[in-house]
């Protein structure tokens, strides 16, 4: 491309130092002093004292629940939406764009109300009960059943788009080629397909991991409160105010982040399929 | 492509025009569907003047959005204890009473007072500031907490009667398989297990944080929820719940409009409210990045009058905090609409301020100790 | 009976035909089971809206009267109209901008590229709740010069800082497809590098942009946390409206109804838009039967 268009990167160079380094840099270091709403400027300095959070039985049990949910989830996705993903490449119908915007619809609909339904029809007495006159849960609300569920019918389409995309660039001549030398359907998926899409499972995988790692309102609603995650502690750090150690932790999951960039770039060294 | 964007554009340039609007602004941050839209309306037809609601769900995230500085809020409807931590934090402004001449239409009930007179002493003991909350707040609602039960456990509504807090935190002892539910806010949590204990929920220290979360981990929750609490309990789905009495009021008016009597609702769920209880009242008050504050003080002074403060308690199941609003709610005790008796028949029952009981308004603690609440919360959670 | 010439078996050829059949079948129960699971929620929601009472737990009667209450809950209108303005602006300004900042990081040479790329994906990775926040205290800093600064412009910016890099990640792809001899060829003819750009790459990278718009207006549309923070007076948009009212009181089935049009609305649209498409093939097919013209990317 033209060198000249170069210019047209200048303001987003700009605006993502900004916006996306500063406050890394506020967040660490209000993790690492004594800084809150009744401290003047006079009085800031460095403690390390916050770092005890880390080490506190809840914080460590809740970073488990989100580590345990969060690749669980990622695999579960990984089995289905990429088999959904397939489907769709190989559906006879043409218009794709149709099919995919079919799958991301339901993001569309508010995130609370999605969950507070499924809450909602997950408990023993609910409104698909009072209609159909039996359970389709049992009566699950509440359990890790239930969390599991939500993130992973949440979260799925992004799985799916980011393996379709990677699939949709798959030249079909290449099934063609390996079944004409022998392979069987299923030999030909391992060994051609799948290697091939690997990217948009990896970008995929990374979609889902993280937002269930971070995310707080699906395991708050569909748990009863009673799966913590470690999303959840940060939310309630910074709604009590306690910013040091929201701000402390948020570093940390920002340096799980951080891991995971590094790991898209591994596999893929121009970091852009990211989708 | 083209024509797609053109058309977005002009639609949200669309938007832009309809939002604009000369007509003075007041701008009031309050908790969701915590007003009576005819309420609103009168208003605004009174003074002229638009109301704008933001809505949020806790008095952490209004002190939030004050303490940043990033909004100009001309009313805040904050409950007790965040009063407490805005006024010694400074972010208030005192209100005007020669602004607010319906003040000597209406009489502050007892337990109002109460509650202004005991924010007062805790404040005192705290920081050895002697601060009168009526020069900065104004009572919109107040109300009880109690423990919401299924009236469909059988003998549970007894038990309570009898034994009280027990019942709920003694799951050896009682109902071992009755569902409990507990409000998640860490203070509520810690408060109850206090009022259980027979301690003031107001006191600290570690022994006493101990003593709570062995009764916490005792109890057996099945739910950490806010309103799901309630309406659990109306599904069949809960128990028993510790939370706003005006929680039950709001499901129980909602049924009563869609055509139950009073008794039918009280027969699947109901609320007991112990001897010993916590109370809240949220109150209007000024923030000092309020813009128009003139407004304030009319939107304030309309709602001293008896009148709008009842009208605005028809939708909204807490207390009303005036005498004078509360006979005129009681009058319609032998009316011939069902709705307004029913209305009136459960405000008599659960706001009957006859009963003796010891109240307890929630003080703000300091951030180190809610800090260390809300840890342990966590960790009752966590298990 | 002893074997006198191979079959074909013996050649590695297996019969699937039967697993095959079996195998499509359970394809298909699969296929129905997960889309299922996809529109649950949404199908509940659309079972709430339906509901005469306002109960969430049992069906009393079907009613439409929600749908009909929608125009009249003030604030839920004000809640929707702020998220459409603001949904609306930020995916126009995020595709518009996102393309062209595509376009320029597309010119850079491969290793920045691959930096900027980089850091372009921390807002997308990022957990929502810090970048709320952050944005906040960056905002904050703006308010000494324009102090009315939060509101709707702040929370464009916010939603603009994590729908922009989708739209480049979609647009980035694209760009690295079209023909780099499609520019100079269109600038041999004397067209001028930024007319070019209109008139030859932006056609040819149209499907990316696209799928960037639609993917910042999911994003823009269902955020919560980062709207929550960067908000000002009085501009409460859908999800933070949502979030606050379902916390503590009842909320309005109203919003149930809202949602399930929305919905609806976009499936007629998506499935007029299949139709159309397909009558306008139809008739190319009809002028010109010897090849069928494809209108999809």
């Amino acid at each position: 491309m033209n060198k000249e268009f170069r210019v047209l990167s200048r303001p987003y160079m700009v605006w993502l130092s900004v916006l996306v380094f500063f406050p890394i840099l506020a967040m660490i270091f209000i993790g690492f002093s004594n800084l809150d709403s009744s401290v003047s400027i006079g009085e800031i300095s460095l403690s390390f004292s916050h770092l005890n959070i880390l080490t506190q039985s809840s914080t460590i049990i809740a970073f488990r629940n989100s580590l345990i949910f969060a690749l669980a989830t990622t695999f579960i996705c990984f089995i289905f939406g990429y088999f959904i993903a397939y489907e769709i490449k190989l559906s006879k119908f043409k218009n794709k764009f149709v099919l995919l915007t079919l799958v991301i619809l339901p993001m569309w609909s508010n995130l609370i109300l999605r969950t507070e339904s499924l809450a909602n029809i997950m408990s023993e007495n609910n409104i698909l009960k009072s209609l159909l006159g039996f359970n389709i849960f049992g009566n699950i609300a509440g359990t890790w059943m239930a969390v599991l569920f939500g993130l992973v019918f949440t979260y799925m389409p992004f799985m799916i788009l980011s393996v379709y995309t990677a699939l949709e660039k798959i030249d079909f001549a290449l099934e063609e080629a390996a079944l004409d030398l022998g392979l069987t359907p299923l030999k030909k998926f391992w060994k051609v397909v799948f290697p091939l899409s690997l990217k948009g499972v990896v970008t995929g995988s990374i979609m889902v991991f993280l937002p269930t790692l971070a995310g707080f309102a699906i395991p708050k609603i569909l748990s009863r409160g009673q799966i913590v995650f470690i999303g959840n502690i940060i939310d309630n750090k910074f709604i009590y105010t306690n910013y040091n150690h929201g701000a402390l932790l948020a570093v940390v999951i920002l340096i799980f982040i951080l891991g995971s960039i590094l790991l898209i770039t591994k596999f893929d060294k121009e970091g852009e399929t990211l989708l | 492509m083209k024509k797609i964007v053109l058309v977005a554009f002009l639609l949200s340039l669309s938007f832009v025009l309809v939002a604009c609007n000369s007509k003075p602004k007041l701008r009031i941050l309050n908790w969701g569907e915590y007003i009576n839209d005819e309420v609103v309306e009168k208003f605004e037809k009174e003074y002229g003047i638009d109301i704008v609601i933001s809505v949020a769900d806790s008095n952490e995230l209004f002190y939030s959005k004050i303490k940043s500085k990033t909004t100009a809020f001309d009313i805040v409807i904050p409950s007790d204890y965040m009063i407490e931590k805005m006024v010694e934090e400074n972010m208030l402004l005192q209100l005007d009473y020669s602004l607010l001449p319906n003040r000597s239409l209406v009489t502050y009930m007892d337990g109002v007072n109460q509650i202004f007179a005991s924010m007062t002493e805790t404040t005192f003991a705290r920081s050895g500031l002697n601060i009168n909350y009526n020069n900065y707040a104004v009572p919109y609602f107040w109300g009880t907490f109690g423990i919401i039960y299924n009236n469909r456990v059988e003998g549970l509504e007894e038990a309570l009667e009898e034994h009280g807090w027990a019942v709920y935190f003694e799951p050896n002892n009682y109902f071992s398989s009755a569902r409990r539910g507990m409000y998640a806010v860490p203070q509520f949590a810690y408060a109850s297990a206090m009022m259980y204990l027979g301690n003031n929920p107001n006191e600290y220290n570690s022994a006493l944080l101990a003593q709570t979360k062995t009764v916490l981990q005792n109890s057996n929750f099945v739910e950490w929820g806010n309103d799901t609490l309630k309406r659990n309990i109306e599904a069949n789905n809960l128990d028993m719940a510790f939370t706003y009495t005006g929680d039950y009021l709001d499901r129980l008016y909602i049924q009563l409009s869609e055509g139950k009597t009073l008794e039918e609702v009280r027969a699947t769920f109901d609320i007991y409210i112990p001897d010993t209880t916590m109370v809240f009242i949220d109150s209007m008050v000024i923030p000092n990045t309020a813009k128009n504050i003139e407004g304030a003080h009319q939107f304030i002074n309309f709602l001293l009058d008896p009148e709008n403060a009842a009208l605005n308690a028809e939708v909204v199941g807490y207390a009303v905090a005036f005498e004078e609003a509360f006979d005129i709610i009681l009058s319609y005790l032998n009316s011939e609409d069902i709705e307004m008796k029913n209305w009136a028949t459960a405000n008599s029952i659960y706001y009957n301020m006859e009963i003796e009981r010891t109240y307890y308004p929630l003080t703000s603690l300091q951030p180190s100790i809610i800090d260390s609440i809300s840890t342990m919360i966590d960790q009752v959670r966590t298990g | 009976m002893e074997k006198q010439y191979a079959s074909i078996k013996d050649y590695g050829y297996r019969d699937f035909t039967k697993l095959n059949k079996i195998y499509s079948i359970i394809k298909k129960l699969l296929v129905i089971l997960i889309v299922l699971g996809l529109y649950l929620s949404i199908i509940v929601i659309a079972i709430q809206s339906l509901n005469e009472s306002r109960n969430l737990s049992s069906f009393t009667r079907l009613s439409f009267q929600w749908y009909l209450n929608i125009v009249r809950e003030q604030e839920l209108m004000n809640a929707i109209k702020n998220t459409f303005l603001v949904s609306s602006i930020a995916t126009v300004l995020a595709t518009f901008l996102g393309t062209f900042f595509a376009i320029g990081l597309y010119a850079l040479s491969k290793k920045s590229r691959v930096l900027w790329m980089l850091l372009n994906n921390v807002p997308i990775l990022n957990a929502d709740i810090v970048t709320g926040f952050s944005l906040m205290l960056m905002f904050r800093l703006l308010m000494v010069v324009f102090p009315n600064i939060f509101g709707l412009f702040t929370l464009v910016m916010a939603h603009l800082f994590f729908t922009m890099p989708f739209v480049i990640l979609s647009v980035m792809p694209k760009l690295k497809e079209t023909d780099p001899n499609l520019m100079d060829a269109a600038l041999d003819l004397g067209i001028k590098p930024y007319k070019a750009l209109i008139k030859v790459v932006i056609p040819a990278i149209k499907a990316g942009i696209f799928s960037g718009m639609l993917l910042a207006l999911t994003m823009s549309i269902d955020d919560f946390v980062i709207s929550y923070f960067n908000t000002g007076s009085g501009f409460d948009n859908l999800s933070i409206w949502i979030y606050a009212v379902i916390g503590r009181r009842n909320l309005t089935p109203s919003v149930y109804a809202f949602s399930t049009l929305l919905t609806l609305f976009t499936m007629i649209g998506l499935l007029t838009y299949q139709f159309l498409q397909r009558q306008k093939k139809g008739k190319n097919n009809e002028k010109n039967s010897t090849s069928s013209v494809s209108s999809q990317s």
